[in-house]
This record gives C-alpha cells, sequence and structure tokens, in this order.
C-alpha cells in the first residue's frame, strides 16, 4: 500500500546540516499495522509527516498504491483524506474557538461539494461521534469543555469523516493516563478492524507498540536500524541499540533483569560509521564502516556488522 | 520516622468556590527508605510533594493535619525555618529538567551557588566540591559541563544535574516528582539506577512520585496508590502490585499493555478521571468501579488494613476479608 524507498530529510540550520531521516526503505501492506519507535530526535515522527504532506522529503520516493505522492517537491494526493493523521497533544491539535462539530466535519471541506454533502450528513456525523465514544450533544461544544481522552476521540473522530484508508496516528496515547489510553488504543483497534484500515503507529512506548503492531522498525539517528514482526523483535532483538531499549524497560513483576547500558562516546569516528557507534556497547574497528541489513528470519532484518 | 504525615487536607481557593484537592492524607517514610507514590493526573500526588515543602499557590490552604519532619511540624514553622528547610534537609527534584535549571547560569555556577548557600564553604570550594557533585550523579567530564549552559545539554543530562542540586546539602529526603517523565526510556532506566544508587551510598530517603507502575516496582519499597485526593491502598510495592486489592489499583493493572501477552485484549477502566469539584458522598472511585454497589455511593470507606501492613479504602476488600 505504501511504499518508501530511500527516503532522505535534511534539516538545515545556517552551516549545520542534519538527517533527520536517512536513506529509509519501508513497505506497508494493506491492513497492517506498522510501529515505529525510537527515542525523541530519531526521525519517526519526521517520516510519518512525510506521509501525510507536511514535510517535503529531501531524497527519495514516497508512494501511495503505487503512486508517487511527492513529484518535485509537491504534495500529489489521490483523493483528499484518503491518509489521515491522528497527533499526539489533543489540546493544541484542535481549534479551541471550533464547535466539536464544525471541528470534525472540517476535512471535508477539502472534497467536491457532492461528496461533502453525501459524508457530512447529520446522521453519519452523530453516528461517527458515537461510534468513538462521543455523545450526540456533545456536538455544539468547545474542545476546552472536554478531558484529555474525550479530545482524543474528537481528533479520532475528524480523521475518520473523510472515510481514510490509511492512518498515520503519532504517539496518540502519550498524553493521556493509563486508564483512558487503555480506552483509546481498544477503540482505535476495534475501528481498524471494522473499517479495514491502515495505521502508522509512532510511539516511544514499547509495550504500546506490543499491543497494537503487528510489524515494527526500530529507529535511530533517523535509520531503521531493526525492522521485523514485532514478535521476533520483542523475543530474538538482534541490534544493539533495541536490545537496549528492551532492557530498559521498567517491568512490573520481574525482578532486575540484567541491563545493558550505552557506551561513552570513543575519540575516534568517522563520517560513514555506523548511526549507533557513538553509543553501542559492543563497537569495533568495523563499526567505522555503515553496515548493510542483514536478515535475522522471515521479515526481520536488522543493521549491524556484529552478529 | 523521618517523615510522617497526619491527615493532611488541602483546598484550593478559586473564584468560583474552593476545592478539596486532598483529603486526609497520612502517610510516613523511614530513614534511608523509597516511598512511591502512583495516581493518574489529578490525583493529588504532585500537591502531596508541594505540601510538604510548602511550595504551594497563595489560593491553597492547608486546613487541618500535621506533618513532622524530624519531629517538627513544617506545617507550623515560620516562612524563614522553611526556607532553611529547603535544598538542605529536603532535596526537590521537578518533572521537567529545562524549567528547573536556571538558563542563563552555567552549570557549575548554579551548583556551587546551592552548595554555598548550604555548607559553609569558599566560593573556590564550592565550585570543586560542584565537579565532585557532578562526578557524583556520573556526568563524564565534570569540568567541560560545569562551563556549559543548560540548553547545550541533553535531557538526560539536564535531569543528572538537577538531581545533583537536589543532593548538594545532601539532604536527608529527596523528593522527585515524576523525575523520568519527560525523559526516553533508555535514559529512564539511568536515571533511575542513580536515585537508587544515591539512597543506597547516602541513606537518603526517597518519595518518587509517578503515573508509571513499572517506575514503582523498579525503585519502591512501598507503594501508596492516589485516586481523587486520596489514598485508596498502600502496602509494600509487592503487595499492591502483585496482590492489589483495591479495585481502582486493579483496573489500573489491567489496563497496562501486558509485554508477555499482547493478545490480551486491555480492560480499560470506563468513565474519566473524577472532578475534584463535584466530590460524590460516598467512595470516590464508586462511579467507575466494576462491583461497586449501592452502599458504596453513599458511604465513604476508610482506609483500613487488610493484610499486614497493607491497607485499602474498599467496602468490598473490607468484606472479602470478612467473609
Amino acid at each position: 500500500m505504501i511504499d518508501i524507498h530511500q527516503v532522505r530529510k535534511t534539516f538545515k540550520t545556517g552551516a549545520m546540516k542534519i538527517d533527520a531521516v536517512k536513506d529509509t526503505n519501508l513497505s506497508i501492506q494493506q491492513g497492517e499495522t506498522v510501529g515505529l519507535v525510537g527515542e525523541s530526535g530519531s526521525g519517526k515522527s519526521t517520516l510519518g509527516k512525510m506521509l501525510s504532506g507536511l514535510e517535503t522529503p529531501t531524497d527519495g520516493m514516497i508512494a501511495y498504491k503505487g503512486i508517487e505522492l511527492w513529484k518535485k517537491k509537491k504534495f500529489k494526493r489521490l483523493r483528499p483524506g484518503e491518509i489521515q493523521t491522528v497527533f499526539q497533544d489533543p489540546q493544541s491539535s484542535l481549534d479551541p474557538r471550533m464547535r466539536v462539530k464544525d471541528i470534525i466535519l472540517e476535512p471535508l471541506l477539502a472534497l467536491n461539494s457532492k461528496e461533502r454533502k453525501e459524508k457530512g450528513k447529520m446522521e453519519r456525523l452523530i453516528y461517527l461521534m458515537k461510534r468513538v465514544g462521543l455523545k450526540e450533544d456533545h456536538m455544539n461544544r468547545y474542545p476546552h469543555e472536554f478531558s484529555g481522552g474525550q479530545r482524543q476521540r474528537i481528533a479520532i473522530a475528524r480523521a475518520l469523516i473523510t472515510d481514510p484508508q490509511f492512518m498515520i496516528l503519532d504517539e496518540p496515547t502519550s498524553a493521556l493516563d493509563i486508564s483512558v489510553q487503555a480506552q483509546v488504543l481498544n477503540l482505535l483497534k476495534e475501528l481498524k478492524r471494522e473499517k479495514n484500515l491502515t495505521y502508522i503507529f509512532i510511539s516511544h512506548n514499547m509495550s504500546v507498540i506490543r499491543y497494537m503492531c503487528d510489524r515494527v522498525a526500530v529507529m535511530y539517528k533517523g535509520k531503521i536500524v531493526e525492522i521485523g514482526p514485532v514478535q521476533s523483535i520483542f523475543q530474538n532483538p538482534k541490534h544493539p541499540y533495541t536490545k537496549i531499549l528492551l532492557s530498559s524497560l521498567p517491568s512490573l513483576f520481574e525482578e532486575t533483569k540484567e541491563k545493558i547500558n550505552f557506551s561513552h562516546p570513543p575519540s575516534l569516528s568517522s563520517e560513514s560509521a555506523c548511526v549507533f557507534y557513538q553509543k553501542c556497547p559492543l563497537r569495533q574497528e568495523i563499526c567505522l564502516k555503515e553496515p548493510c541489513y542483514q536478515p535475522a528470519s522471515e521479515n526481520h532484518t536488522f543493521s549491524c556488522h556484529l552478529q | 520516622m523521618l517523615l510522617e504525615m497526619k491527615d493532611v487536607s488541602v483546598e484550593f481557593t478559586g473564584m468560583r468556590g474552593s476545592v478539596q484537592v486532598l483529603k486526609n492524607i497520612s502517610l510516613n517514610i523511614s530513614k534511608g527508605e523509597i516511598l512511591g507514590i502512583v495516581g493518574e493526573s489529578g490525583s493529588g500526588k504532585s500537591v502531596t510533594a508541594l505540601s510538604i515543602l510548602r511550595l504551594l499557590g497563595n489560593n491553597a490552604k492547608t486546613s487541618n493535619g500535621e506533618i513532622l519532619f524530624n519531629g517538627t511540624d513544617l506545617l507550623k514553622i515560620r516562612t524563614k525555618e522553611i526556607q532553611a528547610l529547603r535544598g538542605k534537609k529536603i532535596g526537590m527534584v521537578f518533572q521537567e529538567p529545562m524549567t528547573a535549571l536556571h538558563p542563563t547560569m552555567k552549570i557549575g555556577r548554579q551548583l556551587a551557588e546551592v552548595i554555598e548557600r548550604h555548607r559553609a564553604v569558599s566560593k573556590k570550594a564550592a565550585f570543586r566540591l560542584a565537579v565532585q557533585a557532578l562526578k557524583d550523579v556520573h556526568i563524564h567530564d565534570p569540568e567541560l559541563v560545569a562551563a556549559k549552559y543548560p540548553f547545550e545539554l541533553s535531557g538526560g543530562m539536564r535531569q543528572r544535574i538537577v538531581i545533583a542540586l537536589a543532593m548538594a546539602a545532601p539532604p536527608d529526603l529527596l523528593i522527585a516528582d515524576e523525575p523520568t517523565t519527560a525523559l526516553d526510556v533508555t535514559i529512564q532506566a539511568e536515571i533511575l539506577n542513580l536515585i537508587k544508587e544515591l539512597n543506597n551510598k547516602n541513606d537518603t530517603s526517597v518519595l518518587i512520585i509517578t503515573h508509571d507502575m513499572g517506575v514503582i516496582s523498579q525503585l519502591c519499597q512501598r507503594t501508596l496508590v492516589m485516586y481523587g485526593g486520596e489514598i485508596v491502598e498502600s502496602g509494600s510495592t509487592n503487595g499492591v502490585l502483585k496482590n492489589p486489592k483495591h479495585p481502582y489499583t486493579k483496573a489500573l493493572l489491567n489496563a497496562l499493555p501486558d509485554l508477555a501477552d499482547p493478545a490480551q485484549p486491555l480492560q480499560a477502566i470506563p468513565g474519566e478521571i473524577m472532578d475534584l469539584r463535584h466530590r460524590p458522598n460516598g467512595c470516590s472511585f464508586a462511579a467507575r468501579c466494576s462491583i461497586a454497589g449501592e452502599y458504596c455511593r453513599t458511604h465513604q470507606p476508610a482506609l483500613v488494613e487488610i493484610l499486614p501492613q497493607h491497607y485499602t479504602a474498599c467496602w468490598k476488600g473490607e468484606k472479602e476479608q470478612n467473609d
């Protein structure tokens, strides 16, 4: 459904150039939930934004159903509202001066009038609001009258009004409390099954990723260092960064696991070194050359010399 | 007992009347102990921490109870006296490490300032101690970092420095309010280890406030669970996490995605977090509780010892024990 090929995004500030996303390849099948996980600044949100047209890729190709999304720095969408996003912070992603009804219906303005009429029907709005767990009489209220969880439900309803096929969920539950997070995660799972949606799920929370996703891509400094089915990644992590990530998860019941730590930056470095070279506890001389991807098992690849 | 809070209630007064945010909170921390408070937003966990240091705003009123620290009631002493305790006897670490540091002051100077204030040392010696303090929180190249400004450092480094600041005196009690919430998991693990290590080394007691059950299980010997400004369950961390007695604690644990069994659907807690402005007559969790009966909605449960050293405020729990 989505094909990302050698995509790169470079941000420039003055003389500094930073690759937020570098040479990334990823393909997503219809009906799949792919997780993107990594620390802050690893490029996971930037990658999501390039899919929804909010950031221009510097290089590479992104195709949606075989059609290129970016042509000469211009975003070509197949049909408005086909790809929708739910952002992390429902406080800032909803216009405080709009009523809930208007917020949810706003994406329809991008459609032609016939479709707009059809999709903007009152029954459909009410059905959708009820489906995401809001009440009919919430329609004329303003965002500030809702709690965090309810605001995120509004954001989900707004994303669903155009009947998207593909949704980018950028940390949709990071700002929510645990008890409400569970409600929203379950809702997203149900909606996916009902409407046969495809998700990209961006999160830094490994247990949420494990619960939601079929496949997961671990990002570090703009590069996917490991990708594979969730089960395989969690049970048999190959890349040292993934191992550290999993070992630092505080578990509820296990006694302290053996913890792997980052290493301190080395004196020696090179431009073409592995992205994780600076902090890798296992690094060797060979790591000064960038590693290629190698398979660990079916569909599970990672980028490290030392395995 | 290092710290004893007895029946403390706090009210916030606003234009539309007052809201009770803490209701009869009692807790104690002994020397060298790590106590955790866990709860969701609005449960009153941060207010509990701030009330100990009397850092609440002018609209807050601590209406009754006492907070004994080494025997003195912190609520009764003069402002000057509590100011002398802050930082010296009780250190505090806040959630957001950027806002807790002075943005235009070099790290070494910031630390030295605190050391000068709490210990009788010369300026030069204070700076030396500051560098040593940075070393104690495992900062590589402490001299280099001492000459930097906060914006030049990563979030994890900044939080280490905030901890170094809080531990500079060194205090008898460290209060850490969500010390790792703004950090990545890998950095979080390092900071938690650091807190544990400092606790071991100096025998400092720690009160840690978090919404993350994982942090609690890694760090704390005892745990309090708060909901709606009340303590609903308290006991040893093991007891609370493995054998929770209050339906809220049980529900909270069930709402967490389980790494071992991801196929298990999450048991969401219905409804929203309680609005403190509309406190119900009965149990504050009754509206969202799956086992609450009519009695729960009209009568408020008290914290009772259901197992040795394990307390819960639930009518149903008590009944279970009697049966």
